[in-house]
């Protein structure tokens, strides 16, 4: 089921004399998750809106679900969820309306609004003016239509920044129930714990380019150079191993006499890596 | 030519017409209504029978309020709902999914319409003015008219606004061409003739014919003013459309 999905090949985009996306290359599988990573103003954006059509290259090719990006109409959004900061909702309708209203659109039937309602968990607020909802609620909102037609592919542009813990724990939640189903995911974040969470493949963006590539496991063991553990002994004690023939035989030892609580290796994270490689943080 | 999906155009018209009754936009017609009756009422103390024609004062208060509608709800309602689209992110959300811009232009455009035309005939009642039943297909063909071009002058101008209050701003001088020129055609002479070219004046020039018994009639002029100012305004908003899409940046 190897179903390419997005395949972005060799990507530029200047915005009058700035260069601000470098041949980008990369591809997304059905199935999958791809994460962009990459601090604010790294181009997560504007690699979004060449590959949805609304914005356009000045070389390179984009191609989504087997069309040109470039020159696609309006229908291939029957096939793509978006959510983003531009995704506004109808303040004055409530959520259902909201919801039905799209559905209208797209020729969903009803009953899967009531669905999708309850994937997000906003079924108990349905009745509520989408302008009263919470900060938390309306991204859920923006989420459940962006599925109410289950696209092929969903791009999402930050989708937890700005969220409380629990509800981006929530929609990482639906994201991976999503992408179980099959939907490809296209996934922009500044924040390193969700893109090594939710990715099968990250690319570290910097500056328009992407300087790393991989599943979030090979880039932290690439950039485990020096190897180090870190160890807890009865009694409290804590210990930074670095991986020698004397810490083996050390950790042997603790281990025989029962003494180790616990035991971690210290490979570094997506953050380390990306402070590595550019030699500036994320946020 | 792009393709037309009606069942999206519908949805775009179910939603705009709720959004037609907010307080923003419902204003509009409402005070159409109240400046008509306050003609009305005004002009049947000021002018009274002074011109012998009976009901002259409420042909004129008819012929102000229909000025007044057609720019108030014509113009500026189909302006203030595009601007919230854009100022409320939602226009971005609909172009995403699967609408495309014709869909968007008609189902905005087609509530509006149809309340400006409607209300349009209801003024005639509120004025007090009876019209004869023999004027009314010409009537309801100046009426449709005029409707239509001040729906596409509002789209028109809808897509130089980012937000609501631009669009305020931006439509003030131009509610004032199409309003205040006939008008006040009848008291300024400089106006009387310009007022001639412009389709709101035409409009008032066919009412006060009709109150002042001079029976009615359509000169090749008054068509000819229509017809071009509804194909200038189509080819405007098609060349401002082509250059910025709905949204000017
Ligand atoms: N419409 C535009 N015109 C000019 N520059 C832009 C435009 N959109 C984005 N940029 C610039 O492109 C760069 C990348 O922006 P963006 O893709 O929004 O970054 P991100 O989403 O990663 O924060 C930034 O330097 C931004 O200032
Ligand atoms: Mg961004």
């Amino acid at each position: 089921m190897n179903k390419e999905m997005i395949r972005l090949s060799h990507i530029s985009k200047k915005f009058g004399d700035d260069l601000v996306l470098k041949d980008i290359n990369v591809c997304l599988q059905r199935g999958e998750i791809l994460s962009f990573l990459g601090p604010s103003g790294a181009g997560k954006t504007t690699t979004i809106k060449i590959i949805t059509g609304q914005l356009r290259q000045t070389s390179g090719e984009a191609w989504i679900l087997g069309q040109d990006a470039g020159s696609m109409n309006e229908m291939i959004y029957e096939r793509l969820g978006l959510v983003t900061d531009n995704s506004g909702i109808y303040e004055y309708l409530t959520v259902y309306q909201n919801l039905k209203y799209f559905a209208r659109i797209l020729k969903v039937p009803e009953a899967r609004i009531r669905e999708v309602l309850e994937q997000v968990g906003l079924a108990e607020h349905q009745k509520k003016s989408a302008g009263k909802l919470s900060r938390g609620q309306k991204q859920r909102l923006v989420l459940a239509r962006a599925v109410l037609h289950k696209p092929e592919v969903l791009f999402l542009d930050e989708p937890t920044s700005g969220l409380d813990p629990s509800t981006a724990l929530e929609i990482h939640k639906m994201l991976h129930q999503l992408k179980e189903e099959g939907m490809a995911i296209f996934l922009t974040t500044h924040n390193m714990e969700e893109a090594a969470k939710m990715s099968d493949h990250v690319a570290l963006l910097n500056e328009g380019v992407i300087v790393e590539y991989g599943t979030p496991e090979e880039l932290c063991l690439k950039y485990n150079k020096t190897k180090r553990f870190r160890v807890r002994l009865a009694g409290g004690r804590e210990e930074l191993l670095t991986q020698s023939l004397e810490t083996a035989k050390q950790i042997a030892e603790w281990m025989a006499r029962d003494q180790i609580e616990t035991l971690h290796s210290c490979e570094p994270t997506l953050e380390r890596v990306f402070l590595e490689v550019t030699g500036r943080e994320l946020a | 030519m792009k393709t037309i999906h009606w069942n999206k155009v519908f949805a775009i018209t179910a939603t705009k017409t709720s959004a037609f009754f907010g307080k923003n936009c419902i204003i509009m017609p409402i005070f159409a209504v109240g400046f008509t009756l306050l003609m009305r009422f005004l002009y049947a103390y000021v002018i009274g029978d002074e011109v012998g024609v009976p009901g002259f004062s409420n042909g004129y208060a008819l012929g102000m309020g229909l000025v007044m509608n057609i720019c108030m709800t014509g113009i500026y309602c189909p302006a203030l709902l595009l601007a919230e689209e854009k100022e409320k992110n939602t226009l971005r959300a609909l172009m995403t999914s699967s609408v495309n811009s014709l869909e968007f232009f008609l189902g905005s455009v087609i509530p509006v319409f149809l309340a400006a035309v409607i209300l349009n005939f209801l003024l005639i009642p509120i004025s007090g003015y009876s019209m004869p039943a023999s004027v009314l297909p010409i009537f309801a063909l100046v009426n449709i008219l005029c409707a239509l071009i001040s729906c596409v002058i509002g789209m028109l101008l809808g897509i130089f606004a980012k937000n609501q209050v631009t669009a305020g701003t931006l439509l003030s001088p131009v509610m004032m061409i199409f309003m205040l020129i006939p008008m006040f055609s009848m008291m300024i002479e400089v106006l009387e003739k310009i007022s001639e070219f412009v389709f709101t004046g035409v409009m008032m020039d066919l009412v006060i014919g009709l109150a002042m018994g001079q029976g009615v009639s359509l000169s090749g002029l008054q068509l000819a003013v229509m017809a071009a100012e509804l194909i200038l305004a189509v080819i405007l908003f098609m060349a401002v459309y082509k250059k910025n899409g709905f949204e000017k940046d």
